[in-house]
């Protein structure tokens, strides 16, 4: 078994490491390496083990990585560490056989499809201890994990059937396509929801196509393969919305792949990809190049709160800087209060793994922390299984922040 | 449009981001990564060697002659002032004169010129009949108190005089299972109360009568009380003695300018390069950065480049010697071959003094002293004409340059 540097893409990520100067930066900032012994850092495992690697896998701590991407946000050379880890990751996976559990819990569009029909029985079989005990030692899905609440709709039934909530007349601000992924249509309805809403209420006509999972969770479980087939056909799926029309999303993971990481880690050099990739935005972003353009209404009802913030990494990895932040104090009243830590410790699926759990909650905890001293009521943060990490570890609701502006136009 | 854009993050950006916020104009600081600070010592040098030892950095200043060299735009007191300003914006970090330096330990126990210092290094300052009880952690493989302590002991003071200096290493445990910790981590654990007292409890039965106790600097991260709270502790003078990167002393800085420049409302984005620009004839009207999936205009009424210099890639040699600005592709000063000779303990190497050259205002000029774009600024490690590692001067200049940079942008907009 050889790690096959195919495409060029993979070739550019690897020439990247001729640029890392030792400095460490990126070792500073690991989320994952400040808090276990069991990971030694991003550097160590990437510009420095990848000269030693010759194609094969030389060590197992590769797999403690949590794809946060921390450290090539950080890297002042423009070191690709986490795409590199992430393709030295899935060699070692190969080698040394996947589990079970990792094929199951990247495929979220099956989970979904089968959870969706008998959701009171899924939802109630997850929240059953002795069922995730023995989750846990059949599959190695740890029993205190967040797991996602199963609904009987989806977000694209509650498009077609919402008949009357929708619009009467096409917005003034033209068509927008919107990619909802496949959280916001399984499990967390609400955040699809309202996105639609307030881009109706600025005047968007929104158009929602039928699409399936950006293959993220496979890429990030090291199934490139799986990954990109998943890729492409969510690529040709948005593209059905119309040709050069935008395309929102507000889940920050999602759109990364879309934008970036589909192209860096899996090497898809389609065209199609580029087109898709070029026109995602994410909504946050969206509303504060209209708040720079002086064209988003600012007309929000004052609410009188201080809210705890954690823009998740995979947001970070945009390169669009923090817009929530920005965008959620235009509200008279609001005052944001940004984590300033690096990771929830959740990283997509590696938080609910049996052997990553303690790891991933250390990393978490001085989120959680900040959290629980700045509002016991509500948290936000851009990413579903972020949410999903926080509100399980600290029982505090958290919401995507498109649900302060939705309230703040008085849309609920 | 911002006000400005800010190109990025080290002390000259994030004191030019902060300047500008603060004077209430809005300002965009793009950075590919995390600046370089951490990778520094944590102190405000601004003029160490001129080229022998300096002991009045403002003096030094005053009296350049080199019209090439970056402090030939400021007098001494505006450097003062550049630097003073740096130590308001971060009350209690530091303490120094910048009309004074002092010579502080080095992880190799030389003596290295220094003006501002933070508080928990001060007590280090190499003065005569001095006596140091240098302790080692066992478990951190970056310092060698035997080194230090032997260098301290056998070097003769500048205008006479001597130390006496004495090694320790106790087996402080940073991370359980863990014989080789960094420093980084060494740091972390002493941000908690309960390592701070195990720590205490192994260097105290070492103290001897009048002496200052010298540690790595790895007292603590986040924890703003850890130095003082084992200095209390122990009941003598502690000070830090900085490590090869990544220094903790400068991640501190780093991360409180960083905050300091969210909190006065610079909208930071990290993670990208500058790769294009747009103008209208001399005049720029904007930045292009590479974000993921499509790259994205920032437009603005003034440019600051404050990237660095080789050290960020902003410079860069090819195999032919050629070196090229990578940003703005900007006309460089003193970049004529041959820019490395082949004497490594020789002469200083030309190449360090290439850069862009700037007017007053820190506008970037070209070679006929004419501004490039009227509203492109520089600050920093990318000015041409000073060999900071050699000279001691990395910190001054940047700040200088920072405030002065930050000052003219604001001075055109009234």
């Amino acid at each position: 078994m050889t790690i096959e540097h195919t495409h060029e893409h993979e070739q550019l990520m690897r020439a990247s490491l001729d640029h890392c100067v030792k400095c460490t930066i990126c070792e500073t900032q690991c989320p994952v390496a400040a808090v276990t012994p069991l990971f030694p850092g991003p550097k160590f495992v990437g510009p420095q083990a990848e000269r030693y690697r010759h194609g094969l896998s030389v060590d197992h701590s590769i797999d403690y990585c949590s794809s946060c991407g921390t450290c090539t946000l950080v890297c002042p050379q423009g070191v690709h560490i986490a795409e590199l880890n992430s393709l030295a990751r899935g060699a070692m996976k190969q080698q040394n056989n996947m589990p079970f559990r990792d094929q199951i819990i990247s495929r979220t569009t099956l989970m979904g499809a089968v959870m969706t029909p008998v959701a009171p029985v899924a939802n109630w079989a997850l929240g059953v201890k002795p069922i995730r005990v023995i989750a846990e030692k059949v599959i190695g899905l740890h029993r205190n994990a967040p797991m996602p609440t199963a609904h009987t709709q989806t977000l694209q039934g509650w498009v077609k059937r919402r008949g009357a909530s929708a619009p009467a007349k096409p917005g003034s601000r033209g068509k927008i396509i919107y990619f909802h992924g496949c959280a916001a249509n399984y499990f967390e309805l609400e955040t699809g929801q309202k996105t639609i809403e307030v881009l109706e209420h600025l005047g968007y006509e929104v158009i929602v196509p039928k699409q399936g999972c950006c293959g993220l969770p496979l890429q990030s479980n090291g199934l490139f393969d799986a990954a990109r087939k998943y890729v492409r056909k969510l690529v040709a799926d948005l593209r059905t919305g119309g040709k050069d029309i935008p395309i929102v999303s507000a889940s920050t993971s999602c759109g990364s792949m879309l934008k970036r990481e589909a192209e860096e880690i899996l090497g898809v050099a389609d065209p199609e990809l580029a087109d898709v990739g070029g026109r995602m935005v994410d909504i946050m972003e969206l509303l504060l190049k209209l708040h720079d353009e002086g064209t988003l209404p600012e007309d929000f009802a004052p609410m009188d709160v201080t809210l705890p913030y954690h823009p998740p990494c995979q947001l970070k990895s945009h390169g669009i800087g923090v817009p929530a932040t920005e965008v959620l104090e235009l509200i008279p009243g609001v005052k944001i209060k940004e984590s300033g830590v690096a990771c929830c410790g959740m990283a997509g699926t590696y938080g609910i793994k049996k052997e990553k759990y303690d790891v991933a909650m250390a990393v978490g905890k001085p989120l959680f922390d900040m959290v629980l001293e700045t509002n016991k009521e509500l948290a936000l943060c851009d990413s579903e299984t972020c949410r999903w990490q926080i509100e399980t570890a600290t029982g505090v609701r958290t919401v995507h922040p498109i649900t302060i502006i939705h309230k703040a136009y008085g849309l609920s | 449009m911002r006000d400005a854009v800010v190109i990025g993050a080290g002390f000259s950006g994030l004191v030019t981001a902060i300047r500008l916020a603060k004077a209430g104009r809005t300002v965009t600081l793009l950075t590919k990564g995390i600046g370089g600070i951490q990778l520094g010592q944590g102190t405000i040098d601004i003029f160490g060697y001129n080229p022998d030892r300096v002991t009045d950095p403002l003096a030094a200043v005053d009296a350049i002659t080199d019209g090439g060299h970056p402090y030939a735009h400021f007098s001494g007191t505006e450097v003062a002032a550049a630097v003073r300003y740096l130590a308001e914006l971060l009350p209690d970090v530091f303490v120094g004169d910048p009309a004074r330096n002092v010579l502080l330990p080095t992880a190799v126990g030389a003596l290295r010129p220094t003006a501002l210092v933070p508080t928990s290094m001060a007590a280090g300052e190499v003065t005569d009949g001095k006596k140091y009880l240098i302790v080692g952690l066992a478990r951190l493989k970056d310092f060698y108190p035997g080194l230090v302590a032997e260098n301290l002991g056998r070097t003769p003071l500048p205008g006479g005089g001597s130390v006496t200096a004495r090694a320790v290493t106790v087996d402080f445990v940073a991370r359980e299972g863990e014989a080789d910790s960094t420093g980084l981590n060494h740091a972390r654990a002493l941000d908690d109360p309960d390592n701070r007292r195990k720590l205490v409890a192994l260097v105290k039965p070492h103290l001897a009568e009048g002496e200052v106790v010298g540690l790595p600097a790895v007292l603590g991260i986040h924890d703003t009380a850890a130095w003082t709270d084992i200095q209390t502790q122990l009941g003598v003078p502690v000070f830090e003695i900085p490590l090869p990167p990544p220094g903790v002393p400068g991640m501190r800085i780093n991360e409180a300018l960083t905050r300091l420049a969210k909190d006065a409302g610079v909208r930071v984005i990290v993670g990208n390069r500058v790769v294009d620009h747009a103008a209208d004839g001399t005049t720029l009207t904007g930045v292009v950065v590479n974000s993921a999936g499509s790259k994205t205009g920032h437009a603005a009424k003034a440019v600051v480049i404050a990237t660095g210099g080789f050290e960020s890639g902003n410079l860069h040699m090819d195999s032919y010697g050629t070196v090229t600005e990578k940003t703005f592709g900007l006309p460089l000063a003193n970049a004529e071959a041959p820019l490395v000779h082949g004497d490594y303990w020789g002469a200083d190497q030309p190449l360090f003094k290439v850069g862009v050259a700037v007017d007053d205002a820190m506008r970037v000029v070209g070679s006929d002293g004419a501004p490039v774009f009227g509203n492109l600024y520089a600050a920093g490690g990318i000015l041409a004409g000073a060999t900071r590692w050699r000279e001691k001067s990395g910190e001054g200049i940047a700040l200088a340059s920072a405030v002065r940079a930050a000052d003219s942008i604001l001075g055109e907009a009234r």
